[in-house]
């Protein structure tokens, strides 16, 4: 059964986001409760004032009555610190909680995923969501939930107001629909304009990593002033969405500080009228203009809250393009749980394979039985390694079925179909991590002893040997620091190590030298006696001795046979002989 | 696990909040724009007064228009029944009410005022740093690209990655805005406390003394959050990297079952990050509730010592001390606390731009090892001879990976060079290009030390196949190309065909315009090195240097590639690297190499004669061949 190993709800960000955060819920509860509490107790500050200002009109202040509203003050003061720590450390922290969870997710969810996805999807781009989108939904999460919760505070002292001069508020709020709507096209702007913005952003990180992923052919050409000016151009028009969006931030938070400025100044002007009037009672204003002021930095902190929850929707929305993504290959109700791949016989039931729309492979049908050493020729791009993808169902057929021990491979549990296998990639791809780390990474639990034989087979023992680290010699990227050579066996000491069912070797020794390849192949065939094992490759002399041997061209298997009988057919593998034997004879002459 | 970046150079940087000559670096990217800067900085005065001014018009309008003292007088007298002070009140309040009238709308203008000047001045800055940003975006990037591979390789991708990326997002967001933010606060400070100075100074300095306090709790603070911070930001680079090489190597994560452990890895990097974090936060709860208390404080003791004024009769300016003073010197309080509320943020975003700004100047300070010397002629028009003078050459001290190689190559000359799989055949090849610069010895074309030419225009002339091709996500096209506009497109189809590439190349969806994904994952390994070649020809090099580059391809294939080869590089120095004799036995000379020496040079029949190394390989390759052979 395929379950999504993630929370997300695509094209709802706004959901997803309340979803990563219930688990949570109860920090919130609790800071929220913190928040309101502080608040109110805040809230005695135009209280005091008013009284202050009372007792003045009155005539009836003493040092006794300052110190006593003094110690009031310090009294709130304090409780309010102790509210705020907490509520910092609840909400805050579990902001942190969230973003560790979605960042486990994002990783998670990304290694479900099958080939064909990472095929069209660059790696800078995946980055790019992983770090610049993920923060900005972090800093929805965190400052942006703590930042509502305080907009609590807004409806308290509205009532607070309401309750000094009711007709006063009434006059205050009149501006607010205008804000309203100024507030809704600016918030729209926002949103469709950070869109572009990330996009661009990530399309820049690919562009980079590309560039450097390939500086070696980048200096061989010598296209770097090039690409500098290919990239120039890229940044350019990233600066320029970014000013778009600045010039909208830059017009709203102004814009925000002056409505709520201008309000403060109707409080003025009305409400001194009133007390002039003398149908407002002097300590009442007061109170009230004190309290208005409680209200403004909540009133501006609520534009860069917007901005929070613009970038985070947005955030959110292009991480969730990814957890859209389902796997294409993936174990369903069929698969058979418990089944595990004991013989290691594969058949092709007229399978036909098609990458986009173009047919790579066309009605195969082929039996491998358990223990049989079967080699695949071919030219260039004919389907060989198509046809071990299939094996190893990093792909699903279009047409007909691959059956592993009898059984569709597509009920084949993964776990249990790629346990079988042990595969040598034609390109190979090392961590940057340390040669014995590589070698075991199929068999962590490999002991040394195992190790050693894995690198005799390959042989690698005396390349090892001779590296002033020895087997713990680290690794840079992709492996820059070892020969194409050395890459290619270490690549099948990792194979041959996990002692696989079926090992597959895929053009696997194109970079070992014939003296070299010689020596592995004689400890290989020990190795393939007792598995189902396939070989690509380009060397008769490699695949002349295979139980079978299958010539592939164009998607569709031409010929196959033993060597002797392909020999006798004089098609495509007799030239293929002869072309080689023909090229040592003419040295002969 | 934690020494898996070992074989990369450590990513560190000293820290210091604020560095004079950081700072001065970074301002000179503003200095083509520095009118608008000073515009903006005298934008944020003006502001700064305005805003400040505020409160004393506030102050004003209670003192003597609201809470006019006596209109206050005639209220009570007409409240106790003195009926005649009834139109005198009127005529006051009257008056009153024009003089607010007139404060009010001075306030407002005020703020309208601030408002435009504000976003005038945010926009400046905005631009402004962007504008900065760019060019210096555009810097590092262009400086990568002179880097030599040695730097390359000791450096994840990632991590440079970010240097062009998030570290000059970083600097773009807080630096400009930072240093305007910085200069936007201390001006409102100082304007705040000169008013509250000139006013009343008692009251403020009565008021100000909590202030020493919110400095110490800012050092001790910055204390911790900043260690903890630069934790943080190794945990992130960590966590990155991390995830960076799984989605690389996701294919192999997959086929060998490795999800669960390699999870359980990020998962406990990632759980390292977050715990840092936590600490940080816990330092920001502690903070912010210090100062705000001391805020409070201030308050307290402005309602305290300004209620002991007024009620000793206090005379400021002509007039006694009131309410409408309170309300002045809390407003400035709180404008005053803002700044300062902020500064731990604004310090903390200032310790991120400095570490920023330092690896990125790191970076941008790190010389080209493998410089242009001064003057250095361009490459043209190279006969194409090439000679190894005695190389020795180590990509590790001590660990020599060439040992003394000699080897002259005619012009037009065609030499195949084999040996074992790290004999030092690529490296040979990568001095060649001058991809690294040997320790002893020279290399020359054309009988000029390679360390002479331009190295750009050297390299344009040496067309390398490199044992691992390497596409570029794009177009076919752009491929073969690579952003060369002269290049026309029949050549490019030409030169396709050539190599036997244009037949699967026309059946692809679109053909020339086929998307070939990253590192040109949606070809076959064989058809990737097949576009290699077709690239490498395309450009027309003086010498071709192919290293392995058939590895991949099928011998039929091969066989049209060399024809192609012969054709299209008469006259020009090729050395060919591989395993296969078929294709090496056709070169004037073939040199076998064993652990960094050359063991034999000779053509392909004295090798044979002589029995060595050559003769094994040889005998080894077709042994298979000649049992079969009648
Ligand atoms: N990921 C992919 N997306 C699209 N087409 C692909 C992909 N991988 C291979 N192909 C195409 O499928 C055909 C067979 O490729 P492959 O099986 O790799 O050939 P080879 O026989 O050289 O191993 C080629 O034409 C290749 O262009
Ligand atoms: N970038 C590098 N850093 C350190 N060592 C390297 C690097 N590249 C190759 N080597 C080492 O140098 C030796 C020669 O490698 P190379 O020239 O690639 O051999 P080959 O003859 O197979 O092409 C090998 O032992 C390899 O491990
Ligand atoms: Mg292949
Ligand atoms: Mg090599």
């Amino acid at each position: 059964m395929y379950r999504p190993e993630h929370k997300a709800i695509p094209g709802r960000p706004f959901l997803t986001i309340l979803r990563y955060n219930r688990p949570y819920l109860k920090s919130y509860l609790i800071g929220g409760i913190l928040s309101v509490f502080f608040v109110v107790i805040g809230l005695g500050l135009p209280f005091i004032v008013r009284g202050v200002v009372r007792s003045f009109t009155e005539g009836q202040v003493t040092m006794r009555l300052l110190w006593l509203y003094f110690a009031a003050l310090i009294a709130i003061a304090v409780t309010t610190g102790f509210a705020r720590y907490w509520e910092r450390m609840l909400i805050i922290r579990a902001s942190r909680k969230c973003e560790y969870d979605l960042r486990n997710d994002y990783f998670r969810h990304i290694q479900t995923l099958s080939q064909d996805f990472f095929h069209r999807t660059q790696t800078g781009d995946l980055m790019a969501r992983a770090t610049n989108d993920l923060n900005y939904v972090r800093m929805f999460i965190g400052p942006g939930i703590m930042g509502t919760i305080d907009m609590i505070q807004l409806p308290l002292t509205l009532a607070i107001l309401a309750w000094f001069s009711s007709r006063l508020l009434l006059y205050t709020l009149i501006p607010l629909p205008f804000v309203s709507i100024i507030v809704y096209f600016i918030i729209m702007y926002m949103h469709r304009q950070s869109q572009r913005v990330q996009a661009q952003y990530a399309d820049l990180t690919a562009q980079v990593q590309e560039n450097l992923a390939g500086a070696r052919v980048v200096q061989a050409y010598g296209i770097g002033e090039r690409e500098t000016e290919s990239f120039t151009a890229e940044s350019e028009s990233y600066m320029r969405e970014n000013v778009k969006l600045a010039a909208v931030m830059s017009l709203a938070w102004p814009l925000i500080g002056l409505i709520v400025g201008l309000m403060i100044v109707l409080v003025l002007w009305l409400g001194g009228f009133m007390v002039i009037n003398g149908v407002l009672a002097l300590d009442d204003f007061t109170g009230f203009v004190v309290a208005m002021l409680l209200l403004l930095w909540p009133l501006v902190e609520f534009g860069w809250i917007l901005t929070l929850y613009q970038r985070g929707i947005v955030g959110m929305a292009r991480m969730n393009d990814i957890f859209r993504e389902k796997p294409s290959v993936r174990d369903d109700e069929d698969t058979q749980q418990a089944f595990t791949v004991t013989r290691g016989g594969i058949r092709f039931d007229t399978v036909s394979f098609s990458y986009d729309s173009r047919a790579v492979l066309q009605d195969l049908d082929f039996t491998i039985l358990p223990g049989q050493t079967v080699a695949i020729v071919g030219p260039t791009g004919s389907g060989k390694t198509t046809v071990v993808s299939l094996i190893m169902r990093e792909y699903d057929v279009n047409a007909g079925t691959v059956f592993i021990d009898d059984l569709d491979v597509r009920r084949i549990p993964l776990r249990a179909l790629r346990q079988a296998v042990g595969y040598v990639p034609q390109d190979t791809f090392l961590f940057s991590e340390s040669i014995r780390e590589n070698i075991t990474f199929g068999k962590p639990d490999a002991t040394d002893e195992q190790i050693r034989y894995a690198c005799e087979v390959a042989q690698l023992t005396e390349t090892i040997d001779a590296l002033p680290g020895g087997i713990d010699t680290l690794l840079g990227e992709r492996g820059v620091n070892l020969s194409g050579g050395q890459k290619q066996r270490l690549a099948i000491a990792r194979a041959v190590i996990a002692d696989p069912k079926i090992l597959i070797l895929d053009d696997a020794m194109s970079s070992v030298d014939t003296q070299t390849e010689e020596k592995i192949l004689e400890r290989l065939r020990l190795v393939m006696e007792q598995r189902t094992s396939i070989i690509i490759s380009h060397r008769i002399s490699t695949v002349r001795n295979a139980d079978l041997i299958l010539v592939v061209d164009d998607g569709r298997i031409v010929e196959r046979g033993s060597h002797e009988s392909l020999l006798a057919l004089r098609g495509l593998y007799a030239d293929l002989h002869e072309r080689q034997l023909l090229e040592e004879e003419l040295e002969h002459l | 696990m934690s020494q898996t970046e070992a074989y990369h150079v450590e990513d560190e940087v000293q820290q210091r909040a604020y560095d004079a000559q950081l700072m001065r670096r970074l301002l000179a990217y503003v200095r083509p724009y520095r009118t608008f800067m000073v515009a903006a900085v005298l934008l944020l005065f003006v502001s700064a007064l305005f805003s400040s001014v505020v409160p004393l018009l506030n102050w004003r309008a209670i003192s003597l228009y609201i809470n006019n003292p006596a209109r206050i007088e005639m209220e009570h007298r007409v409240q106790s029944g003195d009926s005649a002070a009834a139109p005198a009140l009127r005529d006051q309040a009257a008056t009153d009410k024009r003089g607010l009238y007139k404060v009010v709308v001075l306030i407002a203008v005020l703020m309208v005022a601030e408002a435009v000047i504000r976003f005038a001045q945010m926009l400046i800055v905005a631009w402004l740093g962007q504008k900065a940003m760019l060019k210096m975006r555009v810097e590092i990037f262009s400086h990568l690209q002179k880097m030599s591979l040695r730097f390359l390789d000791r450096n994840p991708v990632g991590r440079l990655v970010t240097r062009v990326t998030n570290d000059v997002e970083k600097l773009q967001e807080t630096i400009i805005s930072g240093i305007v933010q910085v200069i936007n606060d201390l001006s409102i400070v100082f304007v705040i406390l000169g008013f509250m100075l000139y006013n009343n100074w008692r009251l403020a300095l009565i008021m100000l003394s909590p202030i020493p306090f919110v400095f110490v709790t800012g050092v001790v603070f910055r204390k911790y959050a900043r260690d903890s911070y630069l934790e943080i930001r190794r945990r992130i680079a960590r966590l990155n990297s991390c995830m960076q090489e799984n989605v690389s190597g996701m294919r192999i994560v997959s086929i060998f079952n490795r999800e669960a452990l390699r999870f359980e890895q990020y998962r406990r990097f990632n759980a390292d990050h977050r715990d840092e974090w936590f600490s940080q936060v816990r330092y920001y709860a502690i903070y912010f509730p210090i100062v705000d208390f001391l805020g409070t404080l201030s308050v307290a003791l402005i309602i305290l010592y300004g209620g002991h004024q007024i009620l000793r009769g206090q005379v400021l300016f002509g007039a006694a001390a009131d309410i409408g003073m309170f309300f002045a010197y809390v407003q400035w309080s709180e404008r005053l606390y803002g700044p300062i509320r902020t500064l731990a943020d604004r310090y903390n975003l200032l310790l991120e731009a400095m570490a920023s700004s330092e690896r990125v100047f790191e970076l941008l300070d790190t010389p080209e090892d493998i410089p242009n010397r001064p003057g250095a002629p361009a490459v043209s028009n190279l006969r194409g001879e090439v000679q190894f003078n005695d190389i020795w050459f180590a990509y590790e001290p001590g660990q020599w990976v060439l040992k003394g190689i000699q080897l002259d190559i005619r012009p037009g000359e065609r030499v195949a060079i084999v040996g074992h799989t790290g004999a030092g055949k690529t490296s040979l090849v990568n001095i060649l290009s001058r991809f690294y610069d040997v320790q002893r010895g020279s290399v020359c074309v054309d009988g000029i030390d390679v360390r002479d030419y331009e190295k750009t225009s050297l390299r344009r002339n040496i067309g390398v196949v490199l044992q691992d091709v390497f596409l570029f996500s794009g177009s076919i096209e752009q491929n073969i190309r690579l952003s060369n506009p002269d290049l026309p497109s029949d050549k490019i189809r030409a030169c396709a065909e050539y190599v036997n590439a244009g037949k699967f190349i026309e059946r692809l969806p679109s053909a020339y315009a086929y998307n070939v994904g990253e590192r040109g994952a949606n070809l076959s390994t064989g058809q990737r090195q097949l576009l290699a070649f077709a690239r490498v020809l395309a450009h027309n090099p003086r010498i071709l240097v192919l290293d392995e580059a058939t590895s991949s391809i099928d011998p039929e294939s091969e066989a049209l590639i060399q024809d192609a080869i012969a054709k299209l590089m008469q006259d020009r120095t090729s050395i060919v690297i591989a395993h296969r004799l078929s294709t090496v036995q056709h070169a004037d000379r073939i040199v076998v190499m064993h652990h960094g020496e050359i063991r034999e040079i000779g053509t392909h029949q004295q090798l044979l004669a002589r029995r060595g190394l050559y003769y094994t390989l040889y005998r080894l390759q077709y042994k298979d061949q000649d049992i079969s052979r009648p």
